[in-house]
């Protein structure tokens, strides 16, 4: 029994930053109407630039907060450079350019950072033991971080004017125009927001795990999952999504195996399209 | 230099396979298929695994194509009901999987080591060069036969009715036709082709791993098709031309170039396919001579 508390513990952990990729995708996916792949790779490149800020600074903070201004910063440049420009077009366009964005995006880190695999300089710490179920106070500290980043989100989204307007254009863009909101403001907010949030996700897989260009792009699978498996478009389902999609994946890898984790992810996408296309939370007319 | 010409004729035409299979469902039917790597990896381990028993090439090409079709099914069965992008989601989903289960199952394709001394087509018959020519005939009778096959398509009720399901799903709907279940058909149709030349391609190179069936493969061809004209066997083959300048002329930069290691140079390909995709999209939709609202 302890040891599928312990694996469930972790796959809550994993699954809260699943739940945070998957939120910057459906955001995207909300406002600007297509499946953003680049999401992935701004992930790993908040990931690097945390790394170079921590190494230059000295502290992990200050890297931290680094990362995620790069990250948001080069999402909102992916947006004024093409997304915007695509807008008016159908989103396979969008879809197609932001797997040539992600390309460009890993290109980049894998000249600049190289392929070797990097890690946070982190001071060793030795597991809690709690009624013999271990648990580690990095994963705690990524948990809280997590945590944060969700309710700071829900709270730009849902008590701030912007994110007030980020909804209404979600729910209704042409309503929300008549209605006097200027849809530049909303999508610079937007992949800002998205941006941000993406970085985030990318230090704490990075602190979790190892930093490499192509660890973004391999979780770009579980993060489409949960957004599709919690309603796409809609933010606390990506999350809700996320966690089971974490702990799915933590408790069945003593069955599956250590490779077949992302593959499970496939397989509750196929199950999810397969039985409740909308997702948890979703409107029927998102799905078809 | 024969040699290399004509071992450069016979990955083109490789591609030029994988090219028409999306073009067709892509181009024709506008079916995002972002998974298009992972048939071409069914077909590919198909044909080398029964060669390996001894079968024929003929029934283990016909057994490649049909178990990529096979894969294809079930996968447009769930996901070309929905929305298009789900399914470039799913097939996306799709060839990673079919990484990982090449990866895993080593007792069935030796993982990451890899299928070694898969033989030639008429290694009997001929070597050396007369065996590549050989090989490139029968390449290039099959293209001819798949393009051959594309022109019937456009020209019948089913070439006409998948263009319209592209153009106007909801009018295809509204004329009592169900579009899912042309869709599957084409996706199959496709899927068939990239299993032919994943088998044309295990033969060929002689050795299949795993990192050979990369997402970059799959929008390779897609950089191909966009840059050629969506919608055009024209497009499909101008395109692929391209793609192999492309690919061969990065291979000479590097021997000129000796400083830029091979990592590197995986990664300016990379960068450089990534840029190809947004520029033309963004400037050239249409690709260098197609027109995506004429045929």
């Amino acid at each position: 029994m302890i040891p599928f508390i312990e694996l469930a513990l972790n796959g809550i952990v994993s699954g809260l930053v699943i739940g945070l990729a998957a939120l910057s995708i459906t955001l995207v996916f909300g406002v600007a109407r297509f499946p953003n792949a680049a999401t992935g790779d701004v992930m790993s490149l908040g990931a690097f630039a945390a790394l170079a800020g921590a190494s230059a600074s000295g502290t992990l903070l200050i890297g931290g907060v680094f990362g995620i201004a790069v990250a948001a910063f080069v999402s909102l440049a992916c947006y004024f450079l093409v997304f915007q420009k695509l807008s008016s077009r159908p989103p396979v366009a969008s879809l197609l350019a932001s797997i040539g964005v992600a390309f460009v995006i890993r290109a980049v880190m894998g000249v600049v950072f190289g392929h070797q695999q990097k890690v946070f300089d982190l001071p060793l710490a030795r597991p809690w033991r709690v009624l013999d179920i271990r648990f580690h106070p990095t994963d705690l500290k990524i948990s809280l971080a997590a945590l944060a980043t969700l309710v700071a989100v829900f709270l730009i989204l849902h008590a701030t004017p912007i994110g007030r307007r980020m909804r209404a254009v979600a729910d209704d863009p042409s309503l929300a125009r008549v209605s006097g909101i200027s849809p530049r403001r909303i999508m610079v907010a937007l992949w800002l927001l998205s941006g941000a949030v993406a970085g985030i996700a990318g230090i704490l897989v990075g602190i979790k795990t190892v930093v490499t260009p192509e660890m973004g792009w391999d979780l770009l699978l579980p993060a489409f999952a949960a957004a599709i498996f919690g309603g796409i478009g809609h933010p606390v389902g990506a999350v809700v999504a996320g966690v089971i999609l974490g702990i799915v994946q933590e408790v069945a890898t003593p069955f599956v195996g250590f490779t077949y984790k992302i593959a499970l992810s496939f397989a509750v996408l196929l199950a999810v399209l397969l039985i409740r296309p909308k997702g948890l939370f979703g409107t029927v007319a998102g799905a078809r | 230099m024969e040699a290399y010409l004509v071992a450069i004729a016979i990955v083109a035409a490789i591609y030029v396979l994988l090219a028409l299979g999306l073009n067709l469902q892509y181009g024709l039917t506008g079916i995002i298929n972002f998974g298009h790597v992972g048939f071409f990896c069914v077909g590919a381990y198909t044909a080398a695994l029964l060669a390996e028993k001894g079968w024929p090439p003929l029934l283990s090409f016909s057994a490649a194509a049909a178990l990529a079709m096979l894969a294809a099914w079930p996968m447009g069965l769930i996901s070309l009901k929905l929305r298009e992008d789900y399914f470039a989601i799913v097939s996306l989903g799709f060839s990673e999987v079919v990484r990982l289960v090449v990866t895993s199952e080593k007792w069935l394709t030796s993982g990451v080591q890899g299928i070694t001394g898969i033989p030639k087509l008429f290694g009997g018959l001929a070597t050396g060069l007369p065996n590549s020519l050989a090989v490139l005939a029968v390449l290039v009778a099959v293209n001819l036969l798949a393009i051959a096959a594309m022109r019937r398509i456009v020209t019948s009720p089913f070439g006409r009715t998948i263009e319209a399901i592209r153009d106007n799903e909801e009018a295809v709907k509204a004329l009592g036709k169900d579009p899912a279940a042309f869709k599957i058909q084409v996706l199959m149709l496709g899927a068939a082709l990239a299993g032919v030349a994943g088998a044309f391609y295990a033969h060929y190179i002689g050795y299949i791993s795993p990192d050979q069936f990369i997402p970059l493969v799959t929008f390779q061809i897609w950089m191909a098709i966009i840059m050629g004209g969506v919608g055009r066997i024209s497009g499909a083959l101008a395109g692929t031309f391209i793609l192999m300048l492309f690919l061969e002329g990065s291979r000479f930069l590097r021997d000129i170039m000796p400083f830029i290691s091979e990592v590197e140079m995986a990664s300016v390909r990379l960068g450089v396919v990534g840029l190809a995709l947004v520029l033309f999209t963004l400037y050239r939709p249409t690709g260098l001579m197609g027109d995506f609202t004429r045929k």
